[in-house]
């Protein structure tokens, strides 16, 4: 019984990490494009499309953060403390690029003055490519098995930083530019701007390249470091979705190449899940692997029966609310006519 | 080596605990706007559309803005607490997450309802026919209810741990979920904190118009503006002079300790003299302060004889240190005060309503009323401080200790990042004003020269201004067909007005019944002594 439910738990908050892997790369793809797209005119163009298609979030994508969280600290409490003791320094520093980002996100629209703008731009950058960084190499430092149950039995550091939370960090960043670019590119064409679905559509290509590119090079330094871990990804339940990811990657770069504009977005958000699901089937049953289970972690049955009444309440209640919002937004989007 | 991490161990502790308080008193301030604000905005839309007044419509949507811009700042601030529980306290969560961490689940559904639906208001503005639009907004104060009871669910639990089995080892084995809900504190700390951010929310935002009246604009739009939130508020600060009273004794027999440092009692004793201000000193003397004698064995039990706990009837060890009892007792007399000041505003008002049929005119009245939203917030800040110095050494009453929940971080680590948060958070707040500033001050230009447009340009959150723009009043958006509209608004509606009767019902026969039972209950027993 608890076994189901706690099982229950621990596939809502990994789709819960999902979710805020996709709305949250999405986010953080188009800060990456902003900070790259350097000093001239059609930069200034792609910084616009950019600030209009991220106007909408008023910071909502922290939602799927702050779920995962309480999930994982009502569902996993020992899993929570074993995390944030060994990763604290990842959070800390994803959490700072996190605020700064909403604060100078909010700060380009108060201060004017090019220098200013310029200036805030470049925070929003950085910390829109730490944040997903950090966050990611938490994924990776807790798949390399370095984080002990309750306290570090390594040093912090060394649970922090190792090949595989690098790899992942580093991984996440070239997926969070791909579908970055991806979703510009839809932006690009609900305005009605024939360059920027250009501009944004060589990006996602180049960006496909890279991230086929630095996933092919974090693979085989996982593989030479941390043999369990690439055994762990590439056979198990975690291989449909590790194949998965291998196989659209592409499908994505040569459907934009193509200028065929259907099914990309779809397929980059399948890309990006398919990841996160790689780590996350391929590591179960374990959350700690080799450590600590799903089950041996999971807390008193009546915690487990809530988080599930608090999911499907989430699924009755706020699916459909944003279902409203969405068409609300897309559909006021589509009658405008264009600035 | 032992050693070693002991005193790294020690050195987070305090800027933990700095960080932890910093954190939390800037997110208050962004509560009762979220919270209590919606409410405020959706009374005035509706007078706007049930008695045809186009001024508070447009009030009503600029406030929606000041929400959404709160809401923002409101949303990154609150990230970080929840991050905050494992960088800075992982061990409480190890221990005790399955039970505090229910409540905090339950905010996750709430936020996200809430996040949703000010998008939705936002949005919907334009887009939705005025009563959908209406019907849609009462899903957010249910939203904020809801929020609102499951985070005091949880500090419930840290001051009155409940409904759960412990193991040999002190861990969690067995949790029984509504019990670990609603644990006794929640009824009274419920219902004190929601009254109180929503007189904050009414008089803070009544102040600004308080502030325009003595600057002289005086029309219908201002005077609707001032009058709607502060009457609200006014009405309900001495229901919260009741609530607040009921909160205190129940303390008597919850935390006796936080009930001494309230009233800095050395010694248990009946005939306990009422101290407002004053000092406690290591010797258990109380210099300066004004001393009414037996008064607060009164307040306790209606009789001089009702005996008061002392701090010394808890060992040392586990009650707060002097200087913890010192903050308790002068937060305590802060927010009675100010509250008291609140009910005398409050019947100012009212006297004049009913004997002159008019608001006020006297420049006293809106000097005094333009003062009561910032001290409402002083009262909120002081309140909290109360109930979480109060508690000291505890972070999870009698159960765990605060230094037994903090993180083995070096201190330094910790230092680094308040400091940082201190800067930022700073910024945050000048964006913030800066932006409301300029807001105000296009909405003043616009009124002036009489053509408003539409509000929420220049904010970085809501619809893009230029599409605004092209919505010219006679383009009605053809959207989704009346019907399905009213259906949706409707059942999102009843939903969220189910939840909060619910919860309403609920904490009303299990808590403030209990409350009232025990304070009889030690009133009886009193006097028959």
């Amino acid at each position: 019984m608890t076994t189901t439910f706690a099982n229950l738990t621990a596939f809502v908050l990994l789709l819960t990490i999902t979710a805020y892997s996709v709305a949250g790369g999405v986010d953080y793809g188009a800060g990456i494009w902003d900070m790259l797209a350097g000093r001239s005119p059609t930069a200034e163009r792609a910084r616009q499309l950019i600030d209009h298609a991220m106007a909408p979030v008023w910071e909502a994508n922290n939602v799927w953060l702050v779920l995962a969280i309480v999930i994982c600290w009502a569902g996993f409490p020992m899993l929570f403390q074993s995390v944030f003791a060994s990763l604290y320094p990842l959070f800390s520093v994803a959490l700072l690029a996190l605020i700064l980002r909403g604060a100078f996100f909010a700060f380009r629209h108060v201060q004017s003055g090019p220098r200013a703008q310029r200036w805030m731009g470049v925070v929003f950058g950085i910390s829109s490519l730490l944040a997903p960084f950090f966050f990611a190499a938490a994924l990776g430092a807790i798949a390399s098995g370095q984080v002990a149950v309750g306290a570090p039995h390594v040093s912090v550091w060394q649970a922090c930083f190792n090949p595989a939370s690098i790899s992942f960090g580093l991984v996440s960043l070239a997926a969070t530019a791909f579908i970055g670019a991806s979703f510009l590119v839809g932006d690009a064409r609900r305005f009605g701007q024939a360059d920027m679905v250009d501009y944004f559509r060589r990006r996602a290509v180049i960006s496909t390249a890279v991230l086929i590119v630095i996933g092919t090079v974090a693979l085989a330094v996982i593989g030479l470091e941390n043999r369990p871990l690439l055994n762990a990804m590439l056979t198990g339940l975690g291989t449909p979705f590790a194949a998965a990811a291998v196989i659209l990657t592409p499908v994505v770069g040569f459907l934009l190449w193509r200028r065929v504009f259907r099914w990309y977005r779809t397929l980059s958000v399948v890309v990006v899940g398919s990841l996160v699901f790689a780590w996350g089937f391929g590591q179960s049953p374990y959350l700690l692997p080799g450590q600590l289970t799903i089950t041996q972690s999971a807390a008193p049955l009546g915690t487990e029966v809530l988080l599930s009444i608090v999911t499907l309440a989430v699924v009755v209640l706020i699916l459909p609310s944003l279902a409203l919002l969405v068409y609300l937004d897309q559909r006021g989007e589509l009658e405008s006519p264009q600035a | 080596m032992h050693l070693l991490t002991l005193v790294a161990a020690e050195s987070a502790l305090l800027p933990s605990r700095i960080q932890m308080a910093f954190t939390l008193a800037y997110h208050v301030i962004l509560v009762p706007l979220g919270v209590a604000f919606p409410a405020y905005t959706l009374l005035m839309e509706g007078i706007g559309i049930f008695k045809k007044d186009a001024a508070a419509i447009r009030i009503a949507r600029r406030w929606s803005v000041v929400m959404a811009v709160q809401f923002a700042v409101g949303a990154v601030t609150g990230t970080i607490l929840s991050f905050e529980f494992g960088i800075l306290w992982p061990k409480l969560m190890g221990r005790f997450g399955a039970a505090l961490g229910m409540g905090f689940a339950i905010e996750g559904l709430a936020f996200f309802l809430e996040a949703i639906f000010i998008g939705i208001y936002l949005y919907g503005w334009t887009r939705l026919r005025p009563r959908t639009h209406f019907l849609l907004g009462l899903a957010l104060p249910p939203a904020g209810v809801l929020g609102t009871v499951s985070v005091l669910a949880t500090n419930a639990f840290m001051n009155t741990p409940g409904g759960v089995t412990l193991g040999s080892s002190g861990e969690v084995t067995s949790v029984d979920v509504l019990g670990a809900l609603f644990t006794r504190a929640l009824a009274y700390e419920f219902w004190h904190f929601l009254i109180a951010i929503y007189i904050t929310a009414g008089f803070i935002v009544a102040s600004i118009y308080a502030v325009a009246w003595l600057r002289g604009r005086r029309d219908h739009y201002q005077r609707l503006a001032f009058a709607i939130p502060f009457t609200v508020a006014a009405l309900l600060t001495p229901v919260e002079l009741v609530v607040g009273d009921l909160s205190a004794r129940a303390l008597v027999a919850d935390q006796p300790a936080k009930f001494a440092a309230m009233e800095v009692t050395w010694k248990t004793r009946s005939h306990n003299p009422e101290v407002i201000g004053g000092l406690l000193t290591d010797s258990g003397q109380v210099n300066f302060g004004l001393s009414i004698p037996s008064f607060d064995s009164i307040l306790i039990g209606l009789s001089p004889d009702t005996v008061a706990p002392g701090l010394t009837s808890v060992p040392a060890t586990a009650r707060p240190t002097i200087a913890e009892a010192n903050i308790t007792h002068l937060a305590f007399d802060a927010m009675v005060g100010l509250g008291s000041a609140g009910v005398a505003l409050a019947l100012w008002y009212f006297v004049v309503l009913m004997y002159r049929r008019r608001l006020p005119q006297s420049r006293w009245f809106y000097g005094a009323a333009s003062l009561a939203g910032i001290g409402s917030y002083a009262a909120v800040e002081a309140g909290w401080a109360t109930t979480e110095v109060g508690r000291q050494p505890w972070i999870v009453y009698n159960l765990m200790r605060v230094s037994d929940a903090v993180t083995s971080a070096p201190g330094a680590v910790v230092w680094s990042m308040l400091s940082v948060l201190i800067v930022v958070y700073a910024a945050f707040a000048v964006i913030a004003v800066t932006l409301l500033l300029r807001l105000a001050g296009r909405w003043r230009r616009e009124d002036a020269i009489d053509t408003p447009g539409a509000p929420e340009a220049g904010v970085p959150y809501g619809p893009p201004s230029e599409r605004l723009a092209a919505d010219a009043p006679g383009r009605v958006k053809q959207g989704i067909s009346g019907t399905v509209q009213v259906i949706i608004a409707a059942v999102l509606a009843l939903l969220g007005l189910g939840i909060v009767i619910a919860l309403v019902i609920a904490l009303s026969l299990v808590g403030l019944g209990a409350a009232a039972r025990r304070f009889i209950g030690r009133f009886t027993r009193s006097s028959s002594t």
